[in-house]
């Protein structure tokens, strides 16, 4: 199981889980998976452009990219807003 | 009977209960903390509260409680269709359905656009005919982007009712939003520099219908203050009766008389502060034929939003940038509270 880390307002938003345990191939199922789906990807399936998506440490956008079962995938809003 | 006042701003929502005289306020909050509350309402039909809750991250929401904020569920599936190119920005403003169709509510956004439940918020379905309106590629975002921020019923017919658009202009339904039409004859584009009054592109600020006199409709706009007696058909500028701009945001009503009307005139589009470094309520009582000002305070600077104002029977509620909240009741103004984040909207309900 792909595990994945959840920033504050999102872990609110998960009943207060900060980490969550998802079964997925790949980044997008990953997030698909997410209680939060719908407020890191916007309608059309895409990842809102101000978050950022970690795999193992490294930084992507690509939905199709692949996730081992053993991989942590950390999730980051952008340095924005005031 | 007391007041609740939901109470959004740019750092979540506050729950204000007045009492009686409304002399005498409660804060609470604040609720949903991280969320920008753009509007926020109480259903008066079952006391539920639900929220235009946004994020710069994470885009527009609405959240629903039905504990009166203890608890939130958030609406799933809240979005535009893939074939329109258009992407949800952020939710702007909630209003009741008709008192006939229970569980049914209306919501605008960003980039004009207007959604339906017809089960309290579980769901919302797009507004097809205003997503594809013939007449879209010529509307214009003002500076708070292109934004569906009023949403105003007819109090008897539930298939009559009048959205605001800016920059579009105002457009009626007579049909429960199968179809809209421009309705902006009178209302001036002020901004145009050859044809100031065109069919649409007029930049409403708040279009309210009042509840007890049927097809009498009050709008403040970028460009004046004008009353409609029609339904919408045709406008009466009122700004040149004694208020010191035509540019403003808020606008409340008197339920119990429909010649009755408030504003908080501002200095202009480029400089959107109260005018004379006060904030100035105006209200006329004899349809905008005249206006009276009644200063809250003196000197101040101060800017009401365009959800920054609303009222009851007893009292017209004014919320600031400042973060100053107002009530006013029988020509008296109470301070209710101050210090809170920058206030984006004040709605009232009855205390639950």
């Amino acid at each position: 199981m792909a595990v994945v880390l959840l920033p504050g307002l999102l872990a609110t938003e998960s009943g207060g889980q900060k980490r969550l345990e998802v079964e997925a191939a790949t980044v997008g199922e990953a997030l698909r998976a997410l209680p939060v789906g719908d407020l890191v990807l916007d309608e059309h399936g895409e990842i809102r452009s101000l978050v950022h998506v970690y795999v193992d440490g490294e930084r992507t956008r690509d939905l199709a990219a692949s996730v081992s079962a053993t991989a942590q995938i950390r999730i980051v809003a952008a340095i924005a807003g005031g | 009977m007391g007041v609740l006042l939901l109470v959004g701003t740019r750092k979540g929502l506050f729950l204000i209960r007045g009492d009686d005289e409304r002399r005498s306020f409660e804060v609470e909050g604040p609720l949903l903390p991280g969320w920008e509350v753009k509007h926020a309402i109480a259903d008066p039909r079952d006391g539920s509260l639900y929220a235009c809750a946004n994020s710069w991250v994470y885009g527009g929401t609405v959240q629903r409680s039905t504990d009166l904020g203890k608890t939130w569920t958030r609406s799933e599936g809240l979005g535009l269709p893939e074939d329109s190119e258009l992407k949800l920005a952020s939710t702007w403003h909630l209003e009741p359905g008709h008192e006939s169709q229970p569980g049914t509510l209306w919501l605008g956004g960003e980039p004009g656009v207007l959604f339906r439940t017809d089960d309290s918020g579980a769901s919302w379905q797009v507004n097809e005919a205003l997503l594809g309106h013939a007449t879209r590629d010529r509307w214009s975002p003002g500076a708070g982007g292109l934004i569906t921020h009023s949403i105003t019923l007819d109090r008897d017919d539930p298939q009559l009712l009048w959205i605001g658009i800016s920059a579009a202009g105002v457009f009626r339904s007579e049909d429960g939003g199968g179809s809209w039409h421009p309705r902006n004859q009178g209302t001036e584009a002020c901004f145009f520099p050859e044809d100031r009054f065109p069919e649409l592109g007029q930049c409403v600020h708040k279009v309210l219908a009042h509840p007890g006199r049927p097809g009498r409709l009050w709008q403040q706009n970028h460009c004046g203050v004008y009353r409609s007696d029609d339904g919408g058909d045709s406008w009466a500028a009122l700004h040149q009766n004694g208020l010191p701009s035509e540019f403003g945001f808020g606008l409340a009503l008197d339920p119990a008389d429909p010649d009755t009307a408030f504003v908080v005139p501002e200095e202009g589009a480029e400089n959107r502060v109260t005018c004379d470094g006060r904030l100035g309520i105006y209200r006329t009582t004899d349809a905008g034929a005249s206006w009276e000002l009644i200063v809250a305070e003196e000197p101040a600077w101060a800017a009401v939003l365009r959800e920054g104002m609303s009222f009851d029977e007893e009292a017209v509620y004014v919320g600031a940038q400042s973060g100053h909240l107002y009530a006013l009741r029988h020509g008296e103004v109470v301070r209710a509270t101050e210090h809170l984040p920058p206030i984006l909207s004040v709605e009232a309900a009855a205390l639950q």
